[in-house]
């Protein structure tokens, strides 16, 4: 079995990261998945999704952001995705991702783009 | 069988009126080892082998338990010893003894001295008989030789008294009396049904014995005084018989003596023995139904129901707990003399209740005074709880269960009941294990018969066939990952010159995919003829999915118009892989924009999604695929990627639709060394000829 990492960082302002290592498909995607619920039971909902390690990932992984995104939202939070690789972020673009998340070069800007917000 | 106990009494009969007939014949006579008197030995001698025969059949018809054996013995005893007592105030002349011979002064003297003996020789049948049942039982292998030998030496002291006149006494039959004594002492220690008798038959036992060794100690006494007429009546008949009837009482005072002292003995252990018999038959029911019942609640039914039995509890209760991925609802199974509110009430306090510290220690945990001790003591008072015992059901060291049991008084358990239920908790705990992998099976073989339906189901949902044209040359293959996949491609026609394809990749696998794509196919077949515009088609498919779909699944998806007159193909994708396209001069990727089906409603879905329009030449290869093309893996754990697919279908883009179609297949094979595709995997190729 592939191996898949969720490791969880805080920043300033209230805003967390997630950083993914690995492969993300069907086998590993309750890891991300009890990741984003513990974050919302600690109403935590300015998150970073830091995509530099991340391989891979399957529909079942693109899956698990549909999940959360609308109560994160809901609570005026976002999930914004970063540091993808080319290889990565093609997935998330065929789906039509970029046109629904924002998906940003690197991590800091993601923290700015909440940081003006505020 | 009938017919010879009839031949038997008869026999008997004929014998003793025989034998009766020559003592009145001879009356006055002493036969003294003349022909007759050997005749009526003989006679006598067969006369009661006939009765004995007799009797051990009418015995065997009737069996009898061990304590009816011994009741029925005082009976007999006591039967004899009245009919003695009547038949001796009879007024008859008696016997005139003569050089130790006996002459009757009567005929009937001689009556009944003949009905007598043989009364008495019954007597001694039947006793023998019944001791006999009770000296065999549970026997070894010595033990039937020695009753065998005792038996003989009985029958050999009586028979040396033949060689004698009536009221002589020799030293060999002396002798042989005393070897049978002795041989009756030995025999008399074979009291092993004593212990196994329940403790109200003990108490019957200890009746009887009592009678039987009075009765025949009675008979013994009165027998050795021979004063009356009748002892000289039975000497008179046969001496051997006499000694025979004597060494029989001897034995039965004896034995009956042994008996009642040894189960006077086993009287304060017999309930402790009862409770050990009850455990043992408790815990052999339990392993018995362990292998037949498979349900969870009955056997926990099983459990609280036996553990009241064996240790005598007011109210027992089950609980069993869920481990992870077990379909049954946790708590309590079962139970007994004590409502879930009482239960709770007992449970009460979390972290420091007596339920928490058995789960942490593992262990039978006992309180003897549950209004005293200091872990129960806050317990509001209960009347049903006195005494608690509390066992953990062990399996591979977790706890799987707990077992209450209590009782009213104080101190009601002891070690013997924490050793009880401990054996029987391992039994549960087992039986409980069995019963939840017996259902995993179950459910593990329901699963696999819902995937192998869902897979026969998505088979039928493909085409079987793709029709053929006269200008495009199509073909299309798809293998699931899985035993089903979530890969679907389909084709309708739309009008004369219009041909609608699609193709898909629904998020997920398994039952759940398969569901997702019949709903495709259906919106697909019905909505392709009234939208055929893709555009207009995916944003109606859209609605139609949304509001169906789980929001963690979405559809990718391509629709594809093709004017098989004129060439002309419009296309819209819905998140899907972009459609590779090889004419004489480019070869590339088309990707119109277009989110997934299924994540977004409305407006934001329409606005993303467009047409792409496409003149097809002649020789112009279109190929629609999965991801599980471009995402297959070499064993480097590289991607197959879009460059090689683009490559190996612009190699063979002069080829059919069909060879193109092989070409792929088999370099992506060549690519995966053979590892097996990594996903679902769909091809689709249109070739303009």
């Amino acid at each position: 079995m592939s191996d898949f990492k969720v490791t969880i960082r805080s920043r300033d302002n209230n805003i967390h990261v997630l950083e993914l290592k690995g492969y993300l498909d069907a086998h590993t995607t309750p890891v991300l998945e009890d990741s984003f619920q513990k974050m919302l039971i600690e109403k935590k909902f300015r998150l970073i999704v830091n995509c530099k390690e991340l391989t891979y990932i399957s529909s079942a992984g693109l899956g698990v952001f549909m999940a959360f995104i609308e109560d994160v939202r809901a609570n005026s939070g976002d999930i914004k995705l970063s540091d993808m690789s080319p290889k990565v972020f093609n997935i998330f673009d065929l789906l039509g991702f970029p046109m629904l998340y924002d998906i940003v070069t690197f991590e800091e800007e993601a923290a700015q783009k909440f940081e003006m917000k505020q | 069988m009938r017919l010879r106990k009839i031949l038997l009494l008869t026999g008997a009969l004929i014998l003793s009126i025989v034998v009766f007939i020559l003592n009145a014949v001879t009356k006055n006579v002493d036969l003294d080892s003349s022909f007759l008197q050997h005749v009526r030995t003989v006679c006598i001698l067969f006369s009661f082998a006939a009765i004995y025969l007799y009797l051990n059949i009418v015995k065997k018809e009737k069996q009898r338990g061990i304590v009816q054996g011994i009741g029925a013995v005082s009976i007999v005893a006591g039967i004899f010893l009245a009919i003695y007592l009547i038949i001796s105030f009879l007024p008859l002349k008696g016997f005139e003894t003569r050089d130790l011979t006996l002459f009757p002064r009567d005929y009937q003297t001689i009556f009944f001295s003949s009905v007598f003996s043989i009364v008495a020789g019954i007597y001694a049948i039947v006793s023998l008989l019944y001791i006999r049942d009770l000296v065999l039982y549970k026997r070894k292998k010595t033990t039937l030789r020695n009753f065998v030998i005792l038996i003989g030496s009985i029958v050999t002291a009586s028979c040396s008294q033949l060689l004698n006149k009536p009221l002589e006494e020799s030293l060999v039959s002396g002798i042989f009396t005393g070897i049978a004594v002795l041989l009756i002492v030995t025999n008399s220690f074979r009291l092993a049904w004593i212990a196994y008798l329940p403790r109200k038959e003990k108490i019957y036992s200890l009746l009887y014995s009592l009678l039987s060794f009075f009765g025949f100690l009675v008979i013994l006494v009165v027998f050795s005084q021979e004063a009356g007429w009748a002892e000289k009546g039975i000497h008179y008949y046969s001496s051997a018989l006499y000694t025979f009837v004597q060494l029989t009482s001897i034995f039965g005072a004896v034995y009956f003596g042994m008996s009642f002292s040894s189960t006077l003995f086993h009287l304060p252990t017999a309930e402790a023995f009862d409770r050990k018999q009850t455990e043992i038959s408790s815990l052999h029911n339990l392993s018995r139904l362990i292998n037949q019942v498979f349900d969870l609640k009955d056997l926990a039914e099983t459990a609280t129901k036996m553990t009241t039995e064996v240790v005598q509890a007011t109210s027992v209760w089950l609980e069993i707990i869920p481990t992870e991925g077990s379909f049954h609802k946790s708590g309590l199974m079962s139970h007994r003399n004590i409502d879930e509110q009482e239960i709770e009430a007992v449970l009460a306090g979390d972290a420091q209740s007596v339920r928490a510290v058995v789960c942490d220690t593992k262990k039978v945990l006992m309180i003897d005074d549950v209004s005293s001790d200091k872990r129960t003591k806050h317990l509001p008072k209960m009347k049903k709880v006195g005494s608690l015992l509390i066992v953990p059901l062990l399996s591979h060291q977790q706890v799987i269960g707990i077992l209450y049991a209590t009782k009213e008084i104080d101190y009601g358990f002891d070690q013997d009941d924490v050793d009880i239920l401990s054996g029987f908790a391992d039994q549960v705990a087992i039986a409980i294990e069995n019963a939840r992998l017996i259902e995993k099976s179950f459910e593990k073989e329901r699963l696999q018969r819902e995937l192998m339906l869902a897979q026969e189901m998505q088979k039928r949902l493909l085409p079987q066939q793709l029709p053929v044209f006269e200008n495009v040359d199509m073909k299309a293959v798809s293998s699931p990952a899985l035993e089903v996949g979530g890969d679907y491609y389909d084709i309708v026609q739309i009008n004369k010159d219009l041909v609608g394809i699609v193709i898909g990749d629904v998020s997920g696998k398994g039952v759940g995919a398969a569901f997702y794509m019949a709903e495709v196919k259906g919106i697909f077949q019905s909505l392709a003829k009234i939208f055929p515009s893709p555009r207009e088609f995916m944003i109606k498919a859209n609605e139609a999915l949304v509001t169906s779909i789980d929001k963690r699944s979405f559809i990718s998806l391509i629709f594809a118009t093709i004017n098989i007159r004129t060439g002309e193909m419009i296309v819209a994708r819905a998140g899907h892989c972009p459609i590779l396209y090889i004419t004489s001069t480019t070869k590339e990727y088309i990707r119109p924009q277009g989110i997934g089906l299924g994540i977004k409603t409305g407006k934001i879905f329409n606005d993303t999604i467009e047409d792409k329009k496409i003149m097809m030449k002649s020789g112009d290869v279109c190929v629609f695929y999965t991801d599980g093309v471009t995402e297959s893996r070499s064993s480097t754990g590289e991607e197959f990627g879009y460059e090689r697919l683009l490559d190996v279908v612009a190699a063979h883009r002069h080829q059919s639709a069909e060879e193109i179609k092989e070409a792929i297949i088999q370099t992506v094979w060549n690519y995966t060394d053979a590892q097996g595709y990594h996903d679902d995997l769909t091809i689709y190729v249109v070739k303009w000829f």
